[in-house]
């Protein structure tokens, strides 16, 4: 009862501005703090160099620094200072590759003086290989990233920490130390109120955006600012938008704007508080209507503050009942798939598409058509330059067809003796043989028995693994060659438009989950973001991993959808035109597409995962893309900012190290 | 000792094994009595329910079935923490999956819950000509480390409903006159072994 009533405070427009104040007065307050790393009445009771984080899985991008622990009085504090870049290791990376954090990623990643109250639990990794980590959850059920001990030292950090403050061995889980497990529900949640300001250090500085511009911290502080400041005036929000004109987003949140009558007097966070508060139905706009879901004692995050808050944002709008009689979809009509002659007209006559933007915002509205599939896809995977020609295109892909020729012969020249030797290669071809024969065999391509296409995904796959022998082959990627083969036809261009992609989604399968683990982490801030109630539901409902959503991202929505309309939401993704990660905001759509089912219910983590494998085959694409289209739109940069640089897909910068850290060894 | 009346259990059951041994494809006999010779892989995990009356108590088991790559391992204990049954599935016509199945044992008995009720499937049963581990090496080795064994077939069905019933039968708080051969019975029950009117 008391929590709930303390989320839906933290949800209430007034108490957050309030928050933010507090917030304020937290980040004043650390600034003293940090006098405590000073001699003057602090301790530092544990000090460990060489402690290193990997925010991407490049190796130059790693960041090292110091874990302190420091007592001021009856307090612990953890903090983790990265080391100032030196000049020679900067000198050095820059000329390499010019790819090594900024000093502004090693400042986000900073944990500083946090104290151990807000820490809920503390998981320890000893791997039997590499290095050991440790995974910090706050009591917001948020984890920093994993903080790897090169130099050792978990033990003993484990053992200064119990001579400090109480921990207690989870008794599901060995590795997992819980900090505040005990203590009072009521303080924890208050504690956790206070998060914002603690964890958004890695999170709230919006850095590349998908354009790949760079807005400053100070900037990204200010558009915080105004999200809470409700009277923020049009002029400044439309002001901010006019010096983007590039930016896609704008015409559309302007129309979205226009669609409730709302031109005037709304600022971005009012914006976000309707769809929050006015798409909060699963099901049909009718039935919400007849239900007061507002009165529903069930429905956690929709008390009578909420009702409160409705009454400010109807104060504004022209009609109380608006938002229920407003359609379920908000984004743009989806338009007609893009035709041969649309095509057609553009490329120039030597075969370059000359307007690439335009054509990805095409097909990001409406698609292509199967037959187009073939030629298109290659340019959204990056197999094909926008700006190559048909001859060169033609050249390009005999000289791929050889390339690929001999790097399956590589593992084609095996013999039967050399494999029996050759444990890994036998593992990898029967992990490849067990999944390729279960894969879209309903699909007629792929059907009956000794189907030669089958042998065709086998050898695709084979060959991949051979040609990234690193990642080689995980459960899921026979998922993604099956529709790119379907598509070409062909299996050196499958073979290269596969690898394109896994330039951009091998992370997923990498063996630490990083790509998975990042996606999952923004996915939770933008629920936070555009969906708060939800947040705060799934929070005390201790689903804030939400690994109920892990195979829509690991595979791209490939089992939720039948196979050809997988293939248009994948080229509506793969334009990248909103956002690099359109599908996390997909995602978003479909949880607030069921959100008062989710919460009306009280799912549990068992209960929602199972729901969300059901819902597979039941979700309206078009309505869940455009949905998606415009809660993008609405979050803007803050929406960015909740996506950490590196996440896939996001295109990684190629280096001399391995791009797939080999911790374990590999299967 | 009541046992007669409303005897309610609700038990955490989590499949564990290699890939391609068929642990989606029990369960799907299980639940829905139904096999498909083409079943997908699983990724990350599916969750099923299904009851079972047994005497005059019933199970209700919520099943966990988790994806068998190596890579994927790292997300088990998720799955098995708590969990007041597990069955180790391996497939009888590779020897792999029988070592990795060894392996998930000694993670269960390092890392899972000492009361955990704890099954060895050796399925794929109805593929006898390509049988490569045999009943005894399985059934030894299943002995020596206090688990219950038997060969199934998702196929034909045979000793699927039977595993289920089995390991029902076990829960600590099932029968608890009957004391289970191999299975210590301890005061404290299972954890999430939730438990409406027995034991009371
Ligand atoms: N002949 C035979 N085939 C089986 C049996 N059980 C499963 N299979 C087949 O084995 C393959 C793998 O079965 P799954 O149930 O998907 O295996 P799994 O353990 O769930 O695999 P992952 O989800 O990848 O971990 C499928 O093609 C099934 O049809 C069985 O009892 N007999
Ligand atoms: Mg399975």
């Amino acid at each position: 009862m008391h929590e709930a009533e303390l989320h839906d405070l933290s949800d209430d427009s007034d108490y957050a501005a309030s928050q933010q104040q507090a917030s304020g007065s937290i980040m004043r307050c650390d600034s003293g703090k940090s006098a405590v790393t000073e001699p003057n009445g602090s301790e530092v009771v544990y000090s460990k160099d060489n402690v290193t984080i990997h925010p991407t899985q490049y190796a130059s991008e790693r960041i090292s620094g110091r874990l302190l622990l420091v007592k001021q009085g009856s307090s612990l504090f953890m903090s983790w200072i990265p080391y100032k870049a030196s000049t020679d290791e900067l000198g050095y990376m820059s000329r390499s590759s010019n790819s090594g954090p900024t000093e502004k990623d090693r400042s986000l990643y900073t944990i500083k003086n946090l104290p151990l109250t807000d820490v809920r639990s503390i998981r320890r990794h000893t791997p039997a290989l590499g290095w050991q980590y440790i995974i910090v959850v706050l009591s917001s059920g948020l984890a920093f990233p994993p903080l790897y001990f090169y130099s050792g030292g978990v033990r003993e950090f484990l053992g200064t920490l119990k001579q400090h403050i109480f921990i207690m061995r989870s008794a599901d889980d060995a590795n997992v130390f819980l900090v505040n497990d005990f203590q009072d529900p009521l303080q924890r949640s208050l504690s956790s109120l206070e998060l914002p300001g603690v964890v958004s250090v890695a999170n709230r500085a919006s850095l590349r955006d998908s354009r790949g511009s760079v807005s400053s911290a100070d900037n990204s502080e200010r558009v915080n600012q105004e999200t809470y400041d409700g009277s923020a005036s049009t002029s400044e929000y439309s002001g901010r938008h006019k010096h983007k004109a590039y930016d896609p987003a704008r015409d559309l949140s302007i129309q979205v704007l226009e669609k409730f009558s709302l031109v005037t007097k709304f600022a971005r966070e009012t914006t976000s508080q309707l769809f929050r508060e006015g798409h909060n139905n699963g099901f049909s706009p009718y039935e919400k209507r007849q239900q007061n879901n507002y009165a529903s004692p069930n429905l956690v995050g929709t008390r009578p503050n909420d009702a409160q808050k409705n009454a400010d944002v109807t104060s504004v709008a022209s009609d109380p009942l608006e938002f229920d009689k407003l359609p379920l979809v908000w984004g743009k009509q989806r338009e007609s798939p893009l035709c041969l002659a649309e095509w057609a007209a553009f490329l120039d006559s030597e075969g370059r598409v000359v307007d690439s933007k335009a054509l990805r915002k095409r097909i990001f509205y409406g698609g292509a058509e199967h037959n187009l599939r073939k030629e298109v896809w290659k340019f959204l995977l990056g197999y094909h330059e926008y700006d190559s020609t048909f001859a060169e295109r033609e050249y390009l892909a005999a000289v791929k067809k050889s390339e690929y020729d001999i790097i399956k012969s590589q593992w084609q020249s095996i013999s039967a003796t050399q494999a029996k030797r050759f444990t890994k290669f036998r593992e990898r071809k029967g992990l490849i043989e067990k999944d390729v024969v279960r894969t879209d065999r309903s699909i007629s391509y792929y059907e009956g028995e000794d189907n030669p296409n089958v042998a065709v995904l086998r050898d695709i796959l084979l060959t991949y693994s051979f040609y990234n022998f690193d990642l080689g082959y995980c459960q899921g990627m026979s998922d993604f060659l099956s529709p790119i083969l379907y598509v070409m036809k062909d299996e050196s261009e499958s073979f290269w438009c596969f690898v394109a992609l896994m330039e951009r989604l091998g992370p997923n399968f990498n063996r630490d989950q990083n790509g998975m683990h990042s996606q999952l982490l923004a996915l939770s801030k933008l629920v936070e973001l555009l969906d708060s109630p939800l947040h705060n539901y799934l929070k005390q409902a201790d689903c804030l991993n939400y690994f109920f959503c892990f195979r829509w991202i690991l595979i791209q929505f490939k089992r939720e959808f039948e196979y050809l309309k997988v293939m248009h939401l994948w080229e509506v993704l793969w334009t990248h035109y909103l956002s690099e990660h359109f599908h996390l905001y997909m995602c978003v759509a479909i949880l607030k597409r069921y959100r008062k089912k989710i919460m009306g219910e009280q799912m549990d983590f068992d209960t929602l995962l199972k729901f969300i494998n059901e819902l597979s085959g039941h979700i309206d694409l078009d309505g869940t893309i455009r949905d998606a289209e415009a809660l993008c739109a609405c979050a803007g940069e803050n929406g960015t900012a909740c996506i950490p640089p590196g996440t896939p897909p996001s295109l990684p910068v190629e280096t001399d190290m391995g791009l797939y850290p080999q911790d374990d060894d590999v299967l | 000792m009541a046992t007669i009346g409303n005897n309610n259990i609700n038990a955490k059951l989590v499949l564990l094994g290699d890939m391609g041994a068929g642990k989606s494809s029990l369960v799907l006999r299980f639940v829905k009595g139904q096999f498909f010779e083409f079943q997908e892989s699983t990724i990350g995990a599916a969750f099923f329910a299904q009851t079972l009356a047994l005497n005059d108590a019933t199970v209700k088991f919520e099943i966990w079935d988790t994806a068998g790559q190596e890579r994927y391992h790292s997300l088990a204990p998720m799955y098995y923490r708590g969990a007041a049954a597990a069955i180790i599935v391996y497939d009888i016509t590779s020897t792999e999956s029988f070592e990795r199945a060894k392996k998930w044992v000694q993670e269960l008995q390092k890392q899972g819950n000492p009361n955990m009720v704890t099954a060895l499937a050796g399925n794929k049963a109805d593929l006898e000509d390509k049988r490569r581990v045999t009943t005894e090496e399985a059934r030894t080795y299943a002995e020596e480390n206090g688990l219950f064994f038997m060969e199934t077939s998702a196929k034909t069905a045979i000793n699927v409903n039977d595993i289920f019933y089995e390991i029902a039968r076990r829960l600590p708080c099932a029968q608890p006159a009957q004391n289970p051969t191999g299975m210590v019975l301890t005061d404290r029950p299972a954890e999430r072994l939730q438990i409406s009117s027995c034991c009371a």
